[in-house]
């Protein structure tokens, strides 16, 4: 009965609609849109069809050997370190519905401070601009031992340096 | 606002009562049993999602290209860091029924497991313990959005992410930003962590957006009732 009950609330709140997220568009920054010196190619071609802001940090912003992977809705690019690997992706589809009078999902959309996390040794953190929901993360070859993984430091700092490089409303 | 306060009562007193006697599930293929959502072993290893058999990636293939392949936990299982002394390899940890670790205490938090506690995704393990010798496939067509030391992600047409961790590095079949087939080999199911080894298993999760008012956020959603799915449909040959 319990478990009845818990299945019938659940699959009544969740209303299994899809699709695009809407986004507050920053006001423009030409200092970091149009830098003084261009971004490397890979970075412009790779998200020249991108519909949503590209946030990468600016110090890894002039990587060339940097791997874009996008299309209108999505972006994910990942910078190749020495025995890590630094991604960024951000995403504006949304894959569920849930009406509002779901509380446990309510509890999820409370604001809360940024958190980095460590989980199967990969060190990230989800969070939400404009309306578009992006994950930051670096994964380590030397999971016990490497701090970037292992402290909050290294990503905290990426996270700081975050800067809109790109797309288009 | 008074029916989801009445709701939210009952979810909350269901969810902190012990139900780990919960009978488990036979499926007319193959003798394949599994325990419902939600309910794990040991009742001390986490506070399960029990009752919440919706599928979040309906009509997904299951992730292991061939079966049988047991869903148990690495950690509490025989061999495992807080298991039962013995081999990662008994037969024991090889046997169905299944049982659901998305909830499964770790050190992160996760929002949709009752304990605040939760491993994201769960642990699948293959048919017999040898590593680099079963294929983990696309659960749908995507595109291959990232690769790391030993993490692989495809982002699938839904718009969902699945993340396949533990494959062995040498043997990935796909690029990044290669579109890929639903069932497409995507590499070998091995204990790769990078130079610190694990058992061998498949994590496999699934993250997606979820959107309530004008407010969304993106997270981890439980992936067993999904894979309970597929997995009926693997034993049947219509994967």
């Amino acid at each position: 009965m319990k478990l009845f009950i818990i299945s019938l609330f659940l699959v009544t709140s969740l209303v299994g609609q899809s699709g695009i997220l809407d986004i507050q568009w920053p006001k423009p920054n030409p200092k970091q849109q149009k830098p003084s010196t261009p971004y490397p190619s890979v970075l412009i071609n790779g998200i020249k069809d991108t519909h949503l802001p590209v946030y990468i940090p600016n110090n890894y912003a002039y990587d060339e050997k940097m791997i874009v992977v996008a299309d209108k809705n999505f972006y994910t690019i990942s910078f190749l370190l020495n025995e890590a690997t630094v991604m960024i992706s951000g995403d504006k589809t949304f894959q569920e519905t849930l009406s509002k009078d779901a509380p446990e999902f309510q509890k999820l959309m409370k604001p809360s401070p940024i958190e980095f996390i460590q989980e199967e040794g990969i060190m990230s953190t989800d969070f939400n601009r404009h309306g578009v929901n992006y994950s930051l993360s670096v994964e380590c070859e030397n999971t016990n031992k490497d701090s970037r993984c292992k402290k909050e430091n290294f990503l905290h700092n990426l996270y700081n340096r975050l800067i809109m490089v790109g797309g288009q409303p | 606002m008074r029916y989801g306060f009445i709701l939210f009562i009952l979810f909350s007193l269901t969810s902190c009562t012990n139900t780990n006697t919960a009978p488990e599930k036979t499926w007319q293929g193959k003798g394949f049993t599994y325990y419902p959502a939600g309910i794990l072993k040991p009742a001390s290893s986490g506070q399960g999602r029990r009752g919440d058999n919706y599928i979040y990636a309906p009509g997904i293939r299951f992730p292991l290209e061939s079966a049988p392949a047991y869903i148990n936990s690495q950690v509490y299982g025989i061999g495992g860091q807080f298991g039962p002394r013995g081999s990662l390899c008994d037969q024991k940890n090889y046997q169905y029924p299944w049982r659901d670790n998305y909830c499964e205490k770790r050190g992160w938090n996760m929002p949709l497991c009752s304990g605040g506690k939760g491993h994201q995704g769960v642990d699948i393990r293959s048919s017999s313990c040898h590593r680099n010798r079963y294929y983990a496939v696309a659960v749908e067509d995507g595109i291959i959005t990232y690769i790391g030391s030993y993490t692989v992600k495809l982002r699938g047409v839904s718009g969902r992410t699945y993340r396949y961790l533990h494959l062995n590095s040498r043997s990935i079949q796909v690029k990044r930003g290669q579109r890929v087939r639903r069932g497409q080999r995507l590499g070998l199911v091995s204990d790769n962590m990078g130079k610190t080894k694990t058992s061998i298993h498949l994590h496999f999760d699934m993250k997606q957006t979820i959107r309530v008012g004008n407010r969304s956020k993106s997270v981890y959603v439980p992936p067993y009732a999904s894979l309970v799915d597929a997995y009926k449909r693997l034993l049947d040959g219509r994967p």
